[in-house]
C-alpha cells in the first residue's frame, strides 16, 4: 500500500479540486443556449405583437431564470470545491 | 480572499451565536429601509408631493407585478412580496459601498428568505384546498408520483435560495479578481453591472418566483 505524506496528499487534493471546479463550469453551456433561445423567441414575439412587450419580457425573464438554475448549481459547486477543500 | 461571511465576534462566551459581517450589514440595511420608509411616508396628503410620489411609485410597481399572476389578491400579498423586493434590492445595492459585504452573499440570509416563502406557499395551498386536500394533491394523477412531487416541492426552496446566493457571490468573486489585477477605474463598470443591474434584476426575480410558486400552489 502506497503511503503519502500529508503535504503531498493536500497538494493532490487541492489540484484535483481546482481542475474539478474548472470542469464544473462546462455546465454553463446548457443555460447559455437555453436562455439565448428564450431571448430569441421573445424578440420575435415582440416583433409580432409590440403592444405585449411588458408581459413577454416578464415571462421571458421567469423562464430564463428557471433554465439558468443548473448553471448556478455548477457555480456553487465550483465555489465549494475551491474554497471548501 | 475568501468570499462568504466572516465572523466578527461571538455574542455569548467564546463560541456561541457567532455574529458575522453579513449579519451586521443586514441590520444596517433594515435600519436604512426603516428610516427611508418613515421619511417617505411622513406627512402624507391626498395630493401627493415629491417624496410621496416615490413611495407610491414603488408600491404600484410591485402591485403591478403581483396582480396579473394572483388576480384580485394583489393587496393581500403586497406586504410580503414588497418586503422581499425591497430588502433584497437594498441588500444588493449596499455592496456598492466598498468594505460592506452584501447580506445576500450569505446562504443563511437567502435560505431564510426562501424557507419563509416555502412556508407561505404551503399555507396558501392548505388555505385553498384544505389540509387534507392539499396533501392529497401531491398524489395526483397517480399515487406513484408521490415521491417525485414531494422531492420537487422540497427542491424549490433550495434552488430558490442558491440562485440568489450564486449570483451575488459569483459577481463578488469576479469583482475581487479584477480588483487584484487592476485596482483603479476598470472595476467601475463591473460594479455597475453586478451591483446595479444584476442586483436589481435578482431582487425582482426572487420576488416574482415567490409569486409564481404561490400562484402554482393555489391553482
Amino acid at each position: 500500500m502506497l503511503e503519502f505524506s500529508p503535504e503531498v496528499a493536500n497538494t493532490v487534493i487541492k489540484t484535483a479540486s481546482y481542475i474539478a471546479a474548472g470542469t464544473a463550469l462546462i455546465a454553463g453551456v446548457g443555460p447559455g443556449i437555453g436562455m439565448g433561445f428564450a431571448a430569441g423567441k421573445a424578440t420575435s414575439a415582440v416583433r409580432r405583437q409590440p403592444q405585449a412587450r411588458g408581459p413577454i419580457i416578464t415571462t421571458m425573464l421567469l423562464g430564463q431564470v428557471i433554465s439558468g438554475s443548473t448553471g448556478i448549481y455548477s457555480l456553487v459547486i465550483a465555489i465549494v470545491l475551491i474554497f471548501g477543500t | 480572499m475568501n468570499p462568504g461571511p466572516q465572523i466578527v465576534f461571538y455574542l455569548f462566551g467564546k463560541d456561541y451565536l457567532p455574529i458575522t459581517d453579513t449579519l451586521m450589514v443586514g441590520w444596517l440595511t433594515v435600519v436604512i429601509i426603516l428610516i427611508l420608509a418613515k421619511y417617505l411616508t411622513s406627512k402624507m396628503s391626498i395630493r401627493p408631493n415629491g417624496k410621496q410620489n416615490v413611495a407610491e411609485f414603488i408600491v404600484e410597481l410591485i402591485h403591478g407585478q403581483i396582480e396579473p399572476m394572483l388576480p384580485n389578491e394583489g393587496w393581500r400579498f403586497l406586504p410580503f412580496i414588497a418586503t422581499i423586493f425591497i430588502y433584497i434590492g437594498f441588500s444588493n445595492l449596499i455592496s456598492l459601498i466598498p468594505g460592506l459585504a452584501s447580506p445576500t452573499g450569505d446562504l443563511n440570509t437567502t435560505l431564510g428568505l426562501a424557507l419563509t416563502v416555502f412556508l407561505v406557499v404551503q399555507y396558501e395551498g392548505m388555505r385553498e384546498y384544505g389540509v387534507w386536500g392539499y396533501i392529497k394533491s401531491f398524489a395526483e394523477p397517480v399515487i406513484f408520483l408521490l415521491p417525485i412531487n414531494v422531492i420537487g416541492e422540497l427542491a424549490k426552496p433550495i434552488s430558490h435560495s442558491f440562485r440568489l446566493f450564486g449570483n451575488v457571490v459569483g459577481g463578488g468573486i469576479i469583482i475581487t479578481l479584477v480588483y487584484q489585477a487592476a485596482p483603479a477605474l476598470i472595476p467601475v463598470p463591473l460594479h455597475a453591472w453586478f451591483g446595479f443591474f444584476v442586483g436589481l434584476i435578482q431582487a425582482l426575480i426572487f420576488g416574482m418566483i415567490a409569486i409564481a410558486y404561490i400562484s402554482v400552489a393555489k391553482s
